[in-house]
Parts: structure tokens; C-alpha cells; sequence
């Protein structure tokens, strides 16, 4: 069973595809930053790093029904704080009702508030979706690895990119072996607690599974300490890119901080 | 006789949540040696080969490459013994196949050249080039299971031992690992049930029931002993049965 992968479209030959995995992180970072230091309600200095990160998406052919899935797929998090701004930020009402005893009132300033704080989501949501459909997963560890991100750290996201997939196999397979009996039917009673049986026999599995995994590695001296051989393949180009994407972000401050006060 | 490359000498496991896996197993494998080890299953084979590695905490005495197996030297005894297991999912950890056969030389402390030496001499010996920067789970249950190969060869160890290595393998692929293995140099101990592989790759078959030696000897005259093999749960292998059991099988073998 093969799963869509976070990155099936990062094997791709363009030029932005073929920057160093490091600078790419670096860059995505440096916009992340400036989206989220631009003043609250200022939408104008977020105008440069929308711009920028469709110049980017367009380079990398990336498709757009991909980026727009996975933006819904993640945006429920966001979605859950941003409702609450029209109703809890005080200021002038625009549209009252009445919920049971309570009378509630959106203001204007708190659907401001909420639509900025949507659009923020949205940039930092679209920059990483971004170097992940332009970077292979394991290229982005590769990259953290070089930047100094704890060792622990990467080793923790390679393992849970190589294991996830194979836990939800296991996840699929039993679930596929328990519809194949109960046809999918049975009382929710009994199929909640089957359900709690298949989570069980997962948390064993995965336990020894995890148990064989260091067997493995053990056997070829594992010792703690993960050794991978790094590469440096920053060139003139990706520090290029790399300068250009802190400019972006810098600029977006400026532009804040000249426009707003 | 050169001196053997594995000895075992009264051997002894007892699992913690009760059965003796292990009951003074005593072995003694030479050089260049091909061996097969079958039994039924829970005689002990798979815990045998963790043992070996000292990833059990046996009794009696292990020798791997010159190397009592103790739990300070268990790091040295498994530079010399590769240790392919039975699901390659578990062999295949890191998140691409060529970072996963340099795991080891690089643990090892090889320089970086070095590395890449071993790694593609490694994938060339499974015929996996070009498979370099693939992820593990997309490849098939065979090119797993060459891979897992390839990620122990690369350690050039003294010995190759390998947990059902034919397991969930179509016949083209068993086929190709039939041939992998026959063409290896190194000391092989396979566990298994596949006694057709076994025949062709070991000319010596070492049969293990509960937790010790029951029948060792050339892979022909023991896996051609139908009452020993039924014995202990195992069958001739086909490519031997075919001869007793008329001709029109034998022609199908």
C-alpha cells in the first residue's frame, strides 16, 4: 500500500528543485519570520512575500490543487483560533445576534484581526508546503543536520518519515482484517471496542518492532550517536537565494514599520 | 583445520518470560563455511542468531572471528558478523537506501571515500545500482530484502548470517538471492525453512530442535533423510522429493 507522500513532488528537475537543501530551510525560515513580525492588522508588508512565494511555486511547477489540499487538510488548527476573533475583540459591532441568553457581537476590528491572522497562517502554512514539494524529506533532514538542528531532533523526524507509513500499512491492514469479519456493520459498541483492540495490538507491535529496529542498528554499531555523511553543496547560487529570502523578509518589517510607524 | 571462524560451546538462553530457548548448544563453523540451520519453528535458530551478536545475554562460550563474545567486546563481534534480518523494514531504517548501507562503514569510522567504495561495491553486488537515493518503503518486498543485504556486505563482515532470507519472496526474486548468495565469499549461516535454498547454497545443513544440535551434516546426506527431517517437523525439499515421488512431479521440479 503506498500512501501520498508529503514531498511526491519534490523529485522534480527545476531550478529551484535543484537548490541546497539548507539554504532552501534557511530561506523558508527567513520568510516565516518576516510574515510573522509584520505589525497586527498590516496586511501591505505581507503583499512582497505572497508575491514572492507564487514567483516561487510558479518556478517549481508545483501543481495548485496540491498546496491548496494540503493548506485545508492543515488549516482546522488555524481555523479554530481565527473563529474566535469576530466575536471576542472588542470594538464596533457590525453584525449582533442572539445566542440563548447571551448576545454576541462581531466587530469589525476583531474580523480584521482574524482575517490577518489568516493571511499569517496562510504565507507560513504556503512557505513550508513549498520546500517541501521543492525538497525531498530526507534532503530537508540532510539540510537540518548541516544547520546544527540537534542530532536527537533530526533523527526523530527521519524515523517518524520512515515508520509512519509502515504503522498506517498495519493500521490498514487490521482494520481491512476487521471489516473483512464484521462487514463494517457491527454495533458501534463493538466496533469501538475492537477498535480499541487494534490500537492495543499497534502499540505492541510498534513496541518490539522499535526493539528489532535497534537490533538492526546495533548490529552494524550503532553506538548513540547517528554518523551520516554530509555533503556541503552550498554554492554561489544558494547563498544567493538564501540572501535574497532574508532581504524579503527584512524588507516586509521595513515596509511595516515605514508605512504603519 | 583452520581455526573456526565460529564457535559455540554449550550454549544457553532462557527467556525471561519463561521458555528455554537455548539448551547448551554446541557448534563449530570453519572459514568459508556454508551452513544451514533448520528446525522447527521455536527450536531456537532465530534466538541463536541473537545470541550471537549478544543482543540475548547467553551462557556458555561464543567465539566470532577470534573474539570471545562478552558484554565488552559484543561492539567487535558484530564488526564481523552481519546479521540480516527477517522483515527488511527493520534493517532499512534510514530514510534513503544509500544512506542506509553507509550506516555502517560510517559507524565504523571508515574516511568518507571509503564509504562510498563499500556502498557501491555493495550495491553492485545485489544489482541495486542506480537505487541510491530511493526511500526504502517504496521499493519491493525483493529489492528490500537485497537492500537489507547490501547494508550488511558493506561491512565486509567475516560472516553473513540471515534470518529467513527467501521469506515472502516471489520465485524470480528467490531465484536472484539464490544466486546472490552462492556467488558470496564469506562464512554464511542461513536459518530457515526454505530447504531447496538451503541445498543449493550450504553444503552443510545443521538441524536444531529445542534449544540444541539434533543432526549435522552435509546438506545432501541430511536433507536427503526423509525419516530425520519428518522427525523434527521439516519435509524433504522438493527438488529431492521429486525423485521419490514418480516422474511426473520430478519433471515439474
Amino acid at each position: 500500500m503506498h500512501h501520498i507522500m508529503l514531498d511526491q513532488f519534490a523529485a522534480g528537475k527545476t531550478a529551484v528543485h535543484r537548490l541546497d537543501p539548507a539554504g532552501k530551510t534557511v530561506a523558508t525560515l527567513a520568510v516565516i519570520l518576516g510574515t510573522v513580525l509584520v505589525g497586527r492588522d498590516h496586511f501591505l508588508p505581507l503583499v512582497p512575500l505572497a508575491a514572492a512565494l507564487a514567483a516561487y511555486h510558479a518556478a517549481g511547477r508545483t501543481p495548485l490543487p496540491y498546496t491548496l489540499k494540503r493548506l485545508l487538510v492543515i488549516s482546522p488548527f488555524a481555523l479554530a483560533v481565527v473563529v474566535l476573533f469576530p466575536i471576542l475583540e472588542p470594538g464596533r459591532p457590525v453584525w449582533t445576534f442572539g445566542l440563548g441568553p447571551w448576545t454576541v457581537n462581531v466587530t469589525e476590528e476583531g474580523l480584521v484581526r482574524a482575517g490577518h491572522l489568516a493571511a499569517k497562517f496562510l504565507l507560513s502554512a504556503w512557505a513550508t508546503l513549498l520546500l517541501l514539494a521543492t525538497t525531498r524529506f530526507q534532503d530537508v533532514l540532510q539540510g537540518l543536520a548541516r544547520l546544527r538542528v540537534p542530532r536527537a531532533f533530526v533523527v526523530q523526524l527521519a524515523f517518524l518519515y520512515r515508520y509512519l507509513w509502515i504503522l498506517m500499512d498495519e493500521v490498514m491492514r487490521m482494520r481491512q482484517a476487521r471489516a473483512a469479519r464484521d462487514g463494517g456493520l457491527g454495533p458501534w459498541r463493538v466496533r469501538f471496542q475492537s477498535g480499541a483492540g487494534v490500537l492495543g495490538v499497534l502499540f505492541l507491535r510498534t513496541y518490539d518492532r522499535a526493539e528489532r529496529i535497534y537490533w538492526a542498528m546495533a548490529a552494524r554499531g550503532f553506538d548513540g550517536r547517528l554518523h551520516a555523511p554530509i555533503q556541503s553543496r552550498m554554492q554561489g547560487k544558494d547563498w544567493l537565494f538564501v540572501a535574497g529570502a532574508v532581504a524579503l523578509g527584512c524588507a516586509a518589517v521595513g515596509l511595516d514599520r515605514a508605512l504603519y510607524g | 583445520m583452520a581455526e573456526p571462524v565460529l564457535e559455540l560451546v554449550d550454549v544457553r538462553y532462557r527467556y525471561p518470560t519463561g521458555p528455554e530457548a537455548l539448551r547448551g548448544l554446541t557448534l563449530s563453523v570453519a572459514p568459508g563455511e556454508r551452513v544451514g540451520l533448520v528446525g522447527p519453528n521455536g527450536a531456537g535458530k532465530s534466538t541463536l542468531l541473537l545470541a550471537l551478536a549478544g543482543f540475548v545475554p547467553a551462557e556458555g562460550l561464543i567465539r566470532v572471528a577470534g573474539h570471545t563474545l562478552t558484554r565488552g567486546t559484543a561492539r567487535d563481534v558484530r564488526r564481523h558478523l552481519g546479521l540480516v534480518f527477517q522483515d527488511a523494514d527493520d534493517q532499512l531504517f534510514m530514510p534513503r537506501v544509500v544512506d542506509d548501507i553507509a550506516f555502517g562503514p560510517v559507524t565504523m569510522g571508515l574516511a568518507l571515500e571509503e564509504v562510498q567504495v563499500r556502498v557501491h561495491e555493495a550495491l553492485h553486488a545485489v544489482d541495486l545500482e542506480g537505487y541510491e537515493t530511493r526511500a526504502p518503503y517504496h521499493l519491493s518486498v525483493g529489492e528490500k530484502r537485497r537492500a537489507a543485504l547490501a547494508t550488511v556486505l558493506a561491512m565486509r563482515p567475516q560472516i553473513l548470517a540471515l534470518d529467513e532470507p527467501s521469506a515472502n519472496l516471489d520465485p524470480r526474486g528467490r531465484r536472484r538471492l539464490i544466486q546472490l548468495l552462492a556467488g558470496l565469499s564469506s562464512t554464511l549461516l542461513v536459518v530457515g525453512h526454505d530447504l531447496d535454498l538451503i541445498l543449493e547454497v550450504c553444503q552443510r545443513t545443521v538441524v536444531i530442535d529445542a534449544g540444541r544440535v539434533a543432526a549435522d551434516g552435509p546438506s545432501r546426506e541430511i536433507l536427503g533423510n526423509r525419516e530425520l527431517l519428518e522427525a523434527y517437523g521439516l519435509e524433504l525439499p522438493l527438488s529431492v522429493a521429486g525423485r521419490y515421488v514418480g516422474r511426473g512431479n520430478a519433471a515439474a521440479s
